[in-house]
Order: C-alpha cells, then structure tokens, then sequence
C-alpha cells in the first residue's frame, strides 16, 4: 500500500509539529524582546503533540521508504517523552524565567525530544542512529546549560561517554550492514540467524556496549551518578526519565535480534548482569548523601529491573515457554519504565526546588540530605509529591511504581527465574531503606529554616506528575494493554 | 441494609483523613465522625450477618484490572467480620484516648483513620492483588506514627519496622504469583480471585507437592512475621517501645491481627495440601511464643516493652489453636484474635497514660499510683487481670477453648503451655500491677492526679466489652464456629496425617 502526503502528516503528525515549532522559535528568538512565551509556546506543541501521537493511526504499516513505522510500540514510548518533556516545560517556566538564553533551553528540549520519537519509531538501523544522535546532542548542551563549573564537567563526561558510545553502536550497526547487506531492522535479525558467526557476535557485543551506556546497565554505569549529579537538576530530570528511555527502546528494538541470534547460551550472561546492575546501584545508592547522586544511582537499579524483560525474553526462547510469557514479561517492563519516567521526573524536579531553596539561603551542596530537614512543614507540596515519588520508586501501591515493579515481579515467576524474583524483592527492600531516609528527614526533623514559597512551575510540574504515578496506580487497565500490544510489536 | 456497605466503610476513613489532613483543628472531629461510621456499618453488618451458612456475605465485585485478571473483591465471613468489628471499635477508642494530641494533630488523625482504611482492607478483601494493596498500605501510616510521634530511638524504629515488614511481605507476594501463575480458570484465564486460587490448591494436577510447600512456606512466613511468631518477632519491641500509644495500641490491636487473619484465611485452607510437617512447625513456633514471650515479658523492666512481648505470647495461642485443627481449637484462636484486640488496647492505654502522667515506664521507679489515680487503677487492674486470663473476662474463654480444643490433639504441646507459661504469665503481670500501683506512694507522685476523662472514658468502655465477652461469648463465637468448621473438617484425626 502506498501512502500519500496526507498519511504521512496523519502519522507523523505530533514530529512534523513539533519540528516546525522549533523551527520558529528560532525564528523568534531572534526578534523577541520577551522570550518567556517561548516556554508557553513549547508547552503548547507539547500538549498537541501528546493528543496527536495518541491518536496516531497504528495500523497503517511503514513509512518513509520502510524506515520509520508508527505502532503500539512507538506510540507508547512517544507518550513517555512527551510527558515527561511537557513536565520538564512546566518545571523550566519558572527555572529559566527572564532568563535571556531560555528559548535555547526550550528549542534543546524539544530537539531532544523529537530524537527521541525517531528512534521510537524507527525500523531501520540508519534512522534509529541519526535519531538517537539527534536527541544525544541536544542532551549534551542541555546538561550544560547553566554554564557553572560542575555543568561543564558533567557535560563533559557525558559527551565523551556518549560520543564513545555512540561510536561503537555504529561500528556495530556498520559490521551488521557489511554481513546481511540491509539496515532494516527485521531483514538484519532474520539474516543473521541464518549465517550466525563470530563477525555477527562481535557487532552485536558493539551494540550492546553502546546501548548500555544509554542505559547505564553495569558496567556501563560509570557516566551517570556524575552527569546526573553535575547537570542542572531539571536537566537531570530529562536525561533519567526521557533519554534513558530512549536507550531502552532503542535496545528492545536491537537488543531482542542480539538474544535471538545468540541463540541465547548468553541469557545466563545477560542475567547477571541484570542482578549485579541492581544490587551495585542499590547498595551504592545507600551511601550516598546527595539525594541528587542517591537518586542518579537508583536509575542505574532501576536499569537492572527494567532489564529483567531481556532476561525473561531470553528464558522463554530457552525453557521453551510460549510466548505470552515473553510479551507479558515486555509489557511488564514497559509498565516500569512508564511509571519510573514520572516518578523520577517528579522526584528530580522535587530536588530541583530544594536546591533552590537552599542555593536561596546561600548553602554549599544543594542537593545535601540535611536541606530535606522538615521539608514537610518548610514547603508543604513538595514534601507531599516527593514523599508519592519515593514510594512509588520503591514499589508500595498504590502507585505507578508498584505496578510496573509488580508486573516484573511476576513476569519473572512466570518464566521460572525464581532467584531473579527473590532478588529484585530483597533488592527493592534494600532500595525502601534510603528512599525512607529521605522521608524521614522531610517530616521527622525539626525544620533547617523558615517555611518557604514554592515556585509556582516546579509545583505545577510535580503535581502533574504526581495526577500521571496515582492514575496509572489506580486504573492500570487502558496502559497494561497499550504495554501488552507494544509489546506484541516486538514479538510478531 | 445499605449496598456496598464494605466499600462504604472503607471509603469513609479515607475521605474522613483527608478532610483531617486539611485542617488540625477540626482534625480530632473529623476523625470521630469518621470512625464512628464505619463503626455504625459495621455493627448493622453484624446484626444482618446470617449466622448459619459459611458462604462469604456482602459481597461486591467488580473487574479492575481485567488485563491480569484482577478484581476488586470485597466480602466477610465469620473470619473476617469479628476483626472487622474489632478495627472500628478499636479506631473510635483510640481516636477518643487520643483526643488532647496537640503535635500536628491534622497529620495524627488522619494517619489514624489512613490505617483504619487498611486494615478493614485486608479483613476485607477477596482479591489478592487487592489484599496486598492494603497489606502494604498498612505500613504507610505506622510507619508514620512511630516515626513522627515516637520515642528517642524512633528513626531507627520505624525504619526497622517498614523493612522487615516488607521484605516479608514481598516473600508473600513472590508466593502469591506462584500461586496465580499455576492456575488457570475453565475460561483459560489468570485470576487473582482468592477463593478459586486457594480452592486450586486442593488439586494435585495444578500444584507439584514440592511446589505447593514451598508456596506455602513464603505465605506462612509472612503471616508468622506480622503476628509475630517467635523468632521473628523483634521489630515488635522496638516498634512498640518508640511508637506513640496511639500507635501501639493500633500494632497491637489491628496490625498483629493481620497476621493471624491470614493464618485463617489463607494458611489453613492450604494446610491438607502440603507437607504434615507445617502443622507440626506452626504448633511447636506457637508454644515457643506462648512460653519464650512469657519469660521475656517477665525479664522487661519497662513497662511498655513488657506489655509487648506479652503480645508475642499471646499471639501464640493463635497459631497453637490453628495448628490444632479442631473446632474448638480454631475458633478459640479467632477469638483470640478479637479478645486480644481489645484486653492489649487497654494495656498499652495504661502503660500510655502512666508514661505521660508519671513520666516513666521503668516499672522499678514508678509506685503506688493507685493512691492518687483511683479510676485508673481500677482500669489497669482490670486489664491486667483479663491478660492474665482472669475467668469472666474475654481473654480466659479464648484461652481455655485453644487449650481444652489443643489438648485432644496436641496433649504434650499444652502440658507445656500450661506448666511453661501459666504462672509466668500470672506473675509478670501481677509483679508489675503491684510494683506500679500498689504499695507506698513514692513522694515524687504524690501530686498525680487521675488521666482526662477521655482517657478514663475510652478504657472503661474496652473493659465492659472485655467484660460482657467474658460472660456472653456467644454472641461472636457463633460465627467464628460456623467459619471454624470447614477449616477443620479434611482432618478426621491427626494421627492420620503424621504429626507429632
């Protein structure tokens, strides 16, 4: 079936927008005086992005020449970056206001943003790369964007990890290109089962390393305490919630070729790997002071669990299981990453007013644990949202959180990984003692300072996010079955 | 009746502590209101409840999460509707002792009714999603109380508590997956439907034994670590010893009941199925707790923690009776579930209230309270009597019925009982009643004067309660029979099945 221009517009319709959105704002940064409608701008194609990528047509097969295809699998990766983009926005209308370089922020953001939503989309090796370089690029200038000492540092460390990785994601897809003679997807993973030899294993070990940098599985981790620790906190609040992603579904789209063409002797491998990413982010997470750098490692467990889908993936081609014990174990997976986004965008942007609040009061170490001293009584509304957040990220319903970290739960009972299972719990257990820490000193200790005004963006951010982690914990129904029917993408 | 009674009485709480929240000086009224509603539901509950049949009563059912076969499932039966019961009384009580709470009285009585909203859940619910929500959700508030509200070593306290807890929580959760991943219904569809789910477990197509035992085993350990059975009962102390009254009084009252609930609910349902052994292990960690809590309550010099293992000992009973497998025996535990609800209510009340007046709880400094404190006393005294199983009060039916229900089956194991912790019980008990009240005033305490009248008020009314099911057991252990009977009734003897 051939589509014409108006299929293309329908399918495309939130990208095209927000590409011509860009396109003006620079436009207008160049004439406006007052550039803080550039924020309410941004929010606004991001919101009309969101309702179009919604009800984006998902059966209408590939476009753009078999490259880029719009499925369940896209659409519900696109609602995670949209969102998150959209409350990073909300957050960013007052951290930048009358800041004269703000529209640069914005444009970034929403470059970042589109990157993002090409690589969701994307079927074929090309696209998927210039996409995740797209959104890898902005990153990198966003996680500088304040220009202090640290930003430059975390900036820099990023993008020389990033860069790496890139590098060797290509040299991967570029040896996969040389051996199977395509760049789709599917054709690439149906060749090279056929003719599976050790050229076909070292690029897929290339492409594996380069995606777990993006998602800071162990031993790829090292970039993203630093680079979290360093950006600017609502900076950091997109790279663990929005580009992360990008890393994992990238790496369902690849990764899942990697594990049926190695015919999974491997699983085992990639299983402890999965087990050693959550324990070492949990157990360092413990230690640390800065809830900044304390929740930077709880990224790294939280790439281990959403990591477990591969594992699961790996057991069902294994154990011989059938493959509804392999969809259910993606969609699982996808439930977790939908409910870390928001949980972790809101608890970032949470840390981003207390860092506030504390640079304010002229303190060293914004992010130290000691400024969350009776937050509960200093600024109300954040200490509540942080209070959901956390528990949301350590599992206790009823939240967005407890569902995706039941789901994987149980999706690894099912395929038999019962030590797997036991594990995550204990190492979830583990992760409650330092998300419990911070609680407590938000509403156990006696107050650092007086009660302070909570920035109206930063409030409205989290309370949005705060609506997404409640909803998605109470009505799970309508998102388990988007997962469930992404998931069946990767399947078919 | 009202439709949805269960979803009514749950809801309320909830909507009650919001309200709470929002304004501390009306919280105390709110939370009153709030309580007294479900109070009001649950009684008229118990008036309609049909005392013949064992079938589950007042049902709701509606799908949730029809994707994982999730339902939200509410209904009672005589398991479920004493400890009902019990919970509102108990949060009315608490909520009336708690009146004068002048630190964030907002954020105090609205986690006292959060809880409330818990614990009716788990009694509740039919689905096992939907009972590991509330399950968990229990943690929040306590975690809460003790921490905010607590003694010196609060942090440490709450922390503790809400890990160990959950670790055993997530144990359960591990088994309830087990459980729900082996079954599927004639429909071919996966259900978190408790009832089907533990029907299933009768099936030996569906479940290898070496499976279902080690099912077992995770459900049973989480319930042996909230009752809490010996050796998994030392989160208790330290909970108990920094929480607030308030909070004990609920730990002990609601939160222990969760665990025995499950015992009943779950546990014994499963227990032809798997292994004899675990008849013989729950009877033996029950003696062990009786006795093992008895001795430890006798070592304690504060009064508070005294109290506490005093609760490790009686929530032995529970497990002993359910590990006895006869009619008298089971329903003897479940009512020992409701009689210790109410007898622990008034001895954390008391060991509370000496804390705030006295300002001490080393049983070694306090001395001739009585003297100054004449309604009190008559409280403690009796409270302590109907822990120590004074005849005429709730605790001494409960425990004779588990002891003379044991004996048929497990002589040995309530000879030991008996000779183990009789006395024992008698004497920390009356040691510490003597040392605290009696005697000579000590000249410090000689211008003590009785606590509020709401305190007075809320323990007076749990000691006529305790009272009037000492001498009218009957009105609620008829349908904790009726629910007893099918438990028991796969065991013809036990010798049968190989316990020791």
């Amino acid at each position: 079936m051939t589509l014409g221009f108006g299929d293309y517009l329908s399918l495309m319709g939130a990208e095209s927008l927000l590409t011509g959105l860009v396109m003006l704002m620079i436009l207008l940064g160049l004439y406006l005086k007052n550039k803080n409608i550039q924020g309410y701008l941004a929010l606004a194609g991001l919101g009309i992005a969101l309702f179009l990528s919604i009800g984006a047509d998902m059966t209408k097969g590939p476009i753009f020449f078999g490259t880029i295809e719009v499925d369940a699998l896209s659409q519900f990766f696109k609602l995670i970056f949209i969102s998150v983009s959209l409350i990073v926005v909300l957050a960013g209308l007052t951290r930048y206001k009358d800041s004269p370089a703000q529209d640069e922020f914005y444009i970034l953001l929403l470059l970042a943003t589109i990157g993002m939503m090409v690589v969701a989309s994307s079927i074929d090796l090309l696209t998927l790369w210039i996409g995740f370089e797209l959104a890898s690029i902005s990153t990198y200038a966003m996680a500088a964007f304040d220009k202090e000492k640290r930003n430059l540092e975390a900036a820099m460390k990023y993008f020389i990890f990033g860069s790496v990785s890139s590098a060797m994601m290509l040299f991967g897809f570029s040896i996969l290109y040389g051996l199977t003679g395509s760049t789709r997807i599917a054709e690439v993973a149906a060749s090279s089962m056929e003719m599976m030899g050790p050229a076909t294993l070292v690029a897929l070990l290339f492409v594996v390393a380069g995606f777990g940098f993006k998602m800071a599985l162990v031993p790829f981790h090292m970039w993203a305490p630093d680079t979290y620790e360093g950006s600017p906190t609502i900076v950091t609040a997109f790279l663990a919630a929005g580009s992360k992603k990008m890393g994992f579904v990238a790496a369902f789209k690849v990764i899942f070729i990697a594990l049926v063409a190695l015919r999974l002797e491997w699983f085992m491998a990639f299983a402890v790997l999965v087990a050693i990413t959550m324990t070492l982010g949990n157990v360092v997470a413990i230690w640390q002071k800065s809830v900044k750098r304390m929740l930077a490692y709880s990224s790294v467990a939280y790439a281990g669990y959403i990591a477990i889908a591969f594992v699961v993936v790996g057991a069902v081609n294994n154990g011989g299981f059938d493959l509804g014990v392999a969809q259910n174990g993606i969609a699982a997976s996808l439930m977790l990453i939908l409910g870390h986004a928001f949980s972790k965008t809101g608890a970032f942007i949470a840390v981003a007013v207390v860092g506030y609040m504390a640079l304010r009061e002229g303190r060293n170490n914004p992010d130290d644990i000691e400024h969350y001293a009776g937050l509960g009584r200093r600024a109300p509304i954040t200490a509540f949202c942080m209070l959901v957040f956390l528990f949301s990220l350590s599992g206790i319903p009823p939240t967005a959180g407890f569902v995706g970290k039941f789901l994987v739960w149980g999706s690894a009972m099912d395929s038999g990984l019962v030590w797997l299972a036991v594990l995550f719990a204990l190492n979830s257990a583990l992760s409650l003692y330092y998300y419990l820490r911070v609680i407590m000193y938000m509403y156990m200790k006696e107050p650092a300072g007086a009660k302070i005004a909570e920035p109206r963006g930063y409030v409205l951010a989290m309370v949005v996010a705060l609506v997404a982690v409640f909803y998605i914990g109470i009505f799970p129904q309508a998102f388990v079955d988007f997962a469930s029917s992404a998931a069946a993408v990767l399947l078919h | 009746m009202i439709d949805n009674a269960i979803s009514l009485m749950i809801a309320i709480p909830l909507i009650a502590a919001i309200f709470a929240f929002m304004n501390g000086k009306f919280a105390k009224y709110a939370a009153l209101i709030g309580s007294l509603i479900p109070l009001a539901i649950s009684l008229q509950m118990f008036r309609e409840f049909d005392r013949t049949t064992n079938v589950m009563q007042f049902v709701e059912s509606y799908d949730w999460v029809p994707a994982i076969g999730v339902k939200y499932t509410v209904g009672v039966d005589g398991i479920g509707l004493p400890l009902i019961l019990l919970s509102t009384i108990v949060t009315v009580l608490v909520v009336l002792y708690s009146w004068g709470e002048k630190k964030r009285p907002n954020q105090f009585f609205a986690l006292l009714l959060l809880n409330e909203v818990g614990v009716l859940g788990v009694f509740a619910a039919l689905d096992f999603f939907l009972f590991y929500i509330f399950w968990e959700v229990v943690l929040i508030p306590m975690f809460f109380l003790v921490g905010i509200w607590g003694g010196p070593r609060k942090d440490y306290a709450a922390i503790k508590f809400f890990i160990y807890t959950h670790v055993a929580s997530l144990i359960m959760l591990l088994s309830i997956f087990a459980l729900y991943f082996s079954y599927r219904t004639p429909e071919g569809l996966r259900t978190f439907d408790m009832l089907t789910l533990l029907a299933a477990t009768g099936d030996s197509t569906i479940f290898s034994p070496m499976a279902l035992n080690l099912i077992f085993f995770g459900l049973l350990f989480g319930f042996l670590v909230k009752m809490p059975a010996v050796p998994f009962h030392t989160w208790l102390p330290d909970a108990h010893v920094e929480a607030p009254t308030a909070g004990s009084v609920l730990l002990a009252a609601l939160l222990l009941k969760m665990g025995g609930y499950g015992l009943f609910r779950i546990i014994m349902p499963m227990l032809p199925n798997v292994s004899p052994n675990y008849i013989t292990l729950m009877a033996v960690v029950g003696v062990v707790s009786i006795v093992y809590g008895a001795f430890l309550a006798l070592s304690q010099k504060d009064l508070k923690k005294m109290v506490a293992y005093s609760s490790v000992s009686h929530m032995g009973f529970v497990l002993l009776g359910a590990g006895a497998l006869s009619v008298l025996s089971v329903q003897g535990a479940m009512f020992q579930q409701f009689s210790h609800g109410l007898i622990t209510c008034v001895l954390f009340m008391s060991a509370g209230t000496i804390q705030h007046t006295a300002g001490t709880r080393i049983i070694s400094e306090l001395g001739g309270l009585a003297d100054r404190m004449p309604q009190f006393a008559v409280l403690m005294m009796a409270g302590f009597m109907a822990s120590l199983g004074l005849p005429g009060m709730s605790g001494f039916v409960a425990e004779v019925s588990v002891l003379a229900g044991s004996y048929e089956n497990l002589p040995i194991y309530v000879l030991i009982t008996v000779f183990g912790s009789i006395a024992v019980t008698a004497g920390y008990h009356l040691w510490a009643m003597q040392k605290v009240m009696f005697g000579p005033i000590l000249k410090k305490y000689l211008d003590l004067k009785d606590p509020h009248s709401y305190e007075i008020l809320s323990m007076s009314i749990l000691v006529l309660l305790i009272i009037y099911f000492g001498v009218q057991p009957a009105t609620i252990t008829d349908i904790m029979g009726v629910a007893a009977e099918p438990l028991v009734k796969p065991f013809i003897t036990l010798a049968q099945t190989g316990v020791i």
